[in-house]
This record gives structure tokens, C-alpha cells and sequence, in this order.
């Protein structure tokens, strides 16, 4: 192999069973380079967020290897910028807090006081949330705690990004709305990012590559390129023949593996 | 908000004025000088030196806040193990279940053998009557906080000890502090008892030196300070509460 081609997210015969004998994910071969967005579509049940969670360095055991960039996933190196399915806020810490706390964990001491405030302050404007910064998670609608939960995974400035149906909770014009500053953060910060959804027109809108999971654990999962739908103005996106070409064969896709 | 606080402060002036009224209709009924007139015990109590007050509830304070602190850190501890390790909570889960039914009370006259007459036994008492509560509750505690809470953290790297400030602890706060509460009166029962023997400090101690004095006023006034401190103790828990729990609020 060459080394190009080792280079960003490797993923080799990944499988991973909770109990013994049942396939919660079944084998995966990804090769995704760097800096590129991956939407990951699948019925429930499929194995996407297992997926995130293997990625994530959350599961005990898994069969195969992930690889990033060479080096095994789960080194220092490596930091991972994870929206799980359900937020995954702390309660007990205010939105500025939950912020602060991831920021202070992965990046020890490497920024001042100042400047770590400044940086929050930035994330928390640019999702549209300064005015939440000093309210607990319990007291905010699931959309805003999706947004929080998307600050936070941009704020750490992660190698690998990993979101697990973020957008779910939000209306339709709201989803709009975040889609477009999720793919204008990530320009900035463009990490390796693996997007899952449930949703054909999201895969479609924001993946350079979609991955559609199959129902049977025995098959493997489809890669279908989108650069063309990628490289569009977003606004244009919607309309364009490429979109509605791209969404026949994903529909297509679905129902021979689904 | 604000409002509702000083109705409340309002409505237990009112009650505590209640209190004294009864308590001197039953003075005038009983006219005997073993239940005085609150005017009397008021009077003993100002009278009090201040020095000897700071000194007797200093004492009392401190034991308390000895035992608990001691009985915070072992049951923290030993109720963490036991909520985050299956091995550790087969292992220590009957010893607790044995030992939690046995009256801690009657343990005092063990630990006087043990640990002699002076402060040891004082501390150890309260803590042996917090200890299993606080241990038992931190367990549950710990059980009750969904496992991907942890999930963020541990994707970024957090070591063990980071995870336990950021989640483990303040999840669990809630049921410490419950648990805290409920103790604390047993624990002040207990004070007592054991500031009655070989100490001449504390206000278990300043109200039996009354009573053998005869001195009535001044043993009420005694418990009317014991109560105090009481009474303080749980503000503290409350304002605990208040300043770590504000998250579970759902107020916009
Ligand atoms: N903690 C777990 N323990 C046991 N089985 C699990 C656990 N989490 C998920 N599974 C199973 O693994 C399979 C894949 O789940 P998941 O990755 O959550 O799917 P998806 O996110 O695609 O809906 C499902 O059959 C699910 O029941
Ligand atoms: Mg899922």
C-alpha cells in the first residue's frame, strides 16, 4: 500500500459484538482520508453509533483496527471531538462550563486563562448561544443543547470529528440554519469529521462521501462519492440536477440493502 | 424568588414567637422553677460570657465537623468502589448489609474502651453514625449516573481522578447532601451523649454542669444554644444544596 493511501481515518476489518455471538457492527473497511466530511446513513440498529463509539475509544473490546494517520486511534495524539446521540452535556455544569472543561482536559495548559475565555466566548457566538452561556443544560430545548454540544466539539479543536445525529431534535428551518453554520465552522476547522444521520437530504448536503449501512449485519456497507454536490454553494445545493440525481441512488441504495 | 425567601423567614419568626408564647403560658401554669420563664432563660443567656459560649459550641462544632468530614471521605471512598466496581460491591456489600441494622448508639461503650474517654471517641462516635448512610447512598448514587455521562470525557482523555471530579462527585452530590441531612440530627443526639463524659467543653456538657448545678436558666438556655447550633448546621446543608444544585432547577 502506499502511503497516501494510509493517510486520515483507516478502519480495517472492524467488528464489534456486546455480547458474544451478536453483531452489533458488522465488518467495516474505510479508508477516509484527511480533512473531509462523511455522512453515514443506516437504518436503527445498524451500528453507526457503535461505530462513533469504537472511533471514540468508548468500547471495552472490538475486533480489527482503527487507525489514524498510521498511529493506532486511541493515542494522546489523536483527539477526538465527540456529539453523542444524546448531547452528552454535564448536567451539573453550566454551558460555559461544559465548554471550559473539555477545552482544559485535552489541551493541559497549553493556552492562558485569557485566551481559553476569548476562544469560548468565539464558539459560543458563532453557534448563535452567547446569551446560554451561564445556563444549565436542563433549563435549554434539545436543539440548544445541540448546539452546545457542537461548540463544545469544535471548541477542542479535534483531529477527528465524530457526531452522532446532532441535528435530530431541530426543526426543519432550525436544521437549515445549523447545517449552514456546521459546514462554515468546519471550513475553518476542517477536521476529519464522520456524520451520522437519518436523514437522505442531510447525508447528501454535507458529505463528500456518504456510507449507507446495511440492515444485514453480513453485507458491507455502500460508499458513494458526492464531490459534486460537495463542491456547490450550499445554497445552491438544494436545487441542483446533482442533488436530485445523487438522492435516486441513494434511495436505490437503500432498498436493495435496507 | 427573592420575595418567597422572606415570607419564609417571615413565617418561621412568627412560629419561633409562637414557641415562646406557649412556653410561657405553660411557665404561669406550672409556676415552678423547674420549667422558667422564657424571659429568665433569655436573661441567663446573655449573661452567658461570650468567651464561654465561642468555647462550648466551638467544641461541639468541631466534633461534628470532624466526623463528618471523616465520615465524608471514608464513605466517599468505600461507596465509590462500591458503585463503580462489581468485584468490590459483591465483596463489601454483605458487610454492609450486616452491619447497618447493628444501633451504632450502643457501639459508644466499645469505642470508650478502645479509643478511651477523650476526643477520639467523641469523632469516631459521629462518624460510625454517619458512615454507613453516607457509604450506602454513595453507592446508589454513583449506580444512578448513566455510564455515557462519562462518554465525552473519556473520548478526550480525562484520567480517572478528572472523571470523578467532573461527573462521579457532582453527580452523586445530590443524594450525599440528602443523606447528610437526614444524619445530621441522629448525629447531634449523639453529640450529646458523648460530650457528657470526660470533657469540659462542649454543650452537651455545659447543659448537664447546669442541671447538676441546679442552674435551670442556664440549662435552658444551654439547650436553647445546642439547638442554635443545630439549627445552623442544617442552613449550611441548605445553603450547600442551594449554591451545587442549582442545575436541577428547570427554570427558564
Ligand atoms: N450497550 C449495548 N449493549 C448491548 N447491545 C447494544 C448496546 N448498544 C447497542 N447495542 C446493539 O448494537 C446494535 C447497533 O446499535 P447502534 O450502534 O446503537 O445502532 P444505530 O446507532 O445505527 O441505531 C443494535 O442491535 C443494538 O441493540
Ligand atoms: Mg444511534
Amino acid at each position: 500500500m502506499s502511503n497516501s493511501r494510509n493517510k486520515g481515518l483507516v478502519i480495517k476489518d472492524l467488528k464489534v459484538e456486546y455480547k458474544v455471538g451478536q453483531l452489533a457492527l458488522g465488518q467495516m473497511d474505510l479508508s477516509l482520508p484527511e480533512h473531509g466530511i462523511y455522512t453515514i446513513i443506516g437504518p436503527s440498529g445498524s451500528g453507526k453509533s457503535t461505530l462513533l463509539r469504537a472511533i471514540a475509544g468508548l468500547l471495552p473490546s472490538y475486533m480489527g483496527q482503527i487507525f489514524f494517520n498510521e498511529k493506532s486511534v486511541n493515542v494522546k495524539e489523536t483527539l477526538i471531538g465527540l456529539v453523542p446521540q444524546n448531547y452528552g452535556l454535564l448536567p451539573w455544569k453550566t454551558v460555559h462550563d461544559n465548554i471550559q472543561i473539555a477545552m482544559k482536559i485535552s489541551h493541559t495548559a497549553s493556552i492562558s486563562k485569557q485566551e481559553r475565555e476569548n476562544q469560548i466566548n468565539q464558539w459560543l457566538s458563532s453557534m448563535g448561544i452567547s446569551d446560554l452561556a451561564d445556563r444549565y443544560p436542563l433549563s435549554l430545548s434539545g436543539g440548544q443543547q445541540q448546539r452546545v454540544a457542537i461548540a463544545r466539539a469544535f471548541a477542542i479543536l479535534p483531529t477527528i470529528l465524530l457526531l452522532d445525529e446532532p441535528f435530530s431534535a431541530l426543526d426543519a428551518i432550525t436544521r437549515e440554519t445549523l447545517q449552514i453554520l456546521f459546514l462554515d465552522n468546519w471550513l475553518a476547522h476542517p477536521a476529519t469529521t464522520l456524520f451520522v444521520t437519518h436523514d437522505v437530504e442531510e447525508a447528501i448536503l454535507l458529505g463528500q462521501k456518504i456510507i449507507v449501512m446495511p440492515s444485514n449485519k453480513e453485507e458491507t456497507p455502500e460508499m458513494i462519492d458526492n464531490e459534486l454536490v460537495f463542491q456547490m454553494k450550499h445554497e445552491d445545493k438544494r436545487d441542483s440536477v446533482d442533488f436530485f440525481e445523487q438522492t435516486k441512488r441513494i434511495r436505490k441504495v437503500m432498498q436493495e440493502i435496507w | 424568588m427573592r420575595k418567597n425567601r422572606i415570607h419564609h423567614i417571615i413565617r418561621l419568626l412568627f412560629v419561633f414567637f409562637c414557641m415562646n408564647v406557649v412556653w410561657y403560658i405553660a411557665y404561669l401554669l406550672m409556676n415552678h422553677s423547674i420549667l422558667p420563664s422564657p424571659f429568665a432563660v433569655y436573661n441567663a443567656m446573655f449573661h452567658l460570657g461570650g468567651q464561654e459560649i465561642v468555647l462550648n459550641v466551638g467544641y461541639s462544632l468541631f466534633r461534628i465537623f470532624a466526623g463528618v468530614v471523616l465520615a465524608l471521605i471514608i464513605g466517599l471512598l468505600i461507596g465509590l468502589l462500591m458503585g463503580r466496581s462489581l468485584t468490590w460491591n459483591k465483596l463489601l456489600d454483605p458487610v454492609v448489609y450486616l452491619t447497618y441494622p447493628v444501633p451504632k448508639i450502643a457501639l459508644l461503650p466499645v469505642v470508650m474502651l478502645f479509643f478511651g474517654l477523650g476526643e477520639t471517641s467523641k469523632i469516631l462516635m459521629i462518624m460510625l453514625i454517619l458512615l454507613f448512610q453516607i457509604i450506602i447512598s454513595v453507592r446508589d448514587g454513583v449506580k444512578a449516573i448513566p455510564e455515557n455521562t462519562y462518554d465525552v470525557l473519556t473520548s478526550i482523555g480525562a484520567s480517572t481522578v478528572q472523571k470523578f471530579w467532573h461527573v462521579t462527585l457532582p453527580g452523586a452530590l445530590s443524594v450525599i447532601l440528602s443523606t447528610i441531612r437526614i444524619s445530621l440530627g441522629t448525629a447531634i443526639s449523639v453529640l450529646f451523649f458523648t460530650e457528657i463524659y470526660g470533657t469540659e467543653h462542649g454543650m452537651g456538657f455545659f447543659i448537664m454542669d447546669a442541671w447538676l448545678r441546679l442552674d435551670y436558666p442556664e440549662m435552658y438556655a444551654g439547650i436553647m444554644l445546642f439547638s442554635l447550633v443545630g439549627f445552623v448546621l442544617f442552613l449550611l446543608v441548605d445553603f450547600l444544596d442551594y449554591k451545587f444544585m442549582k442545575w436541577r432547577g428547570v427554570q427558564r
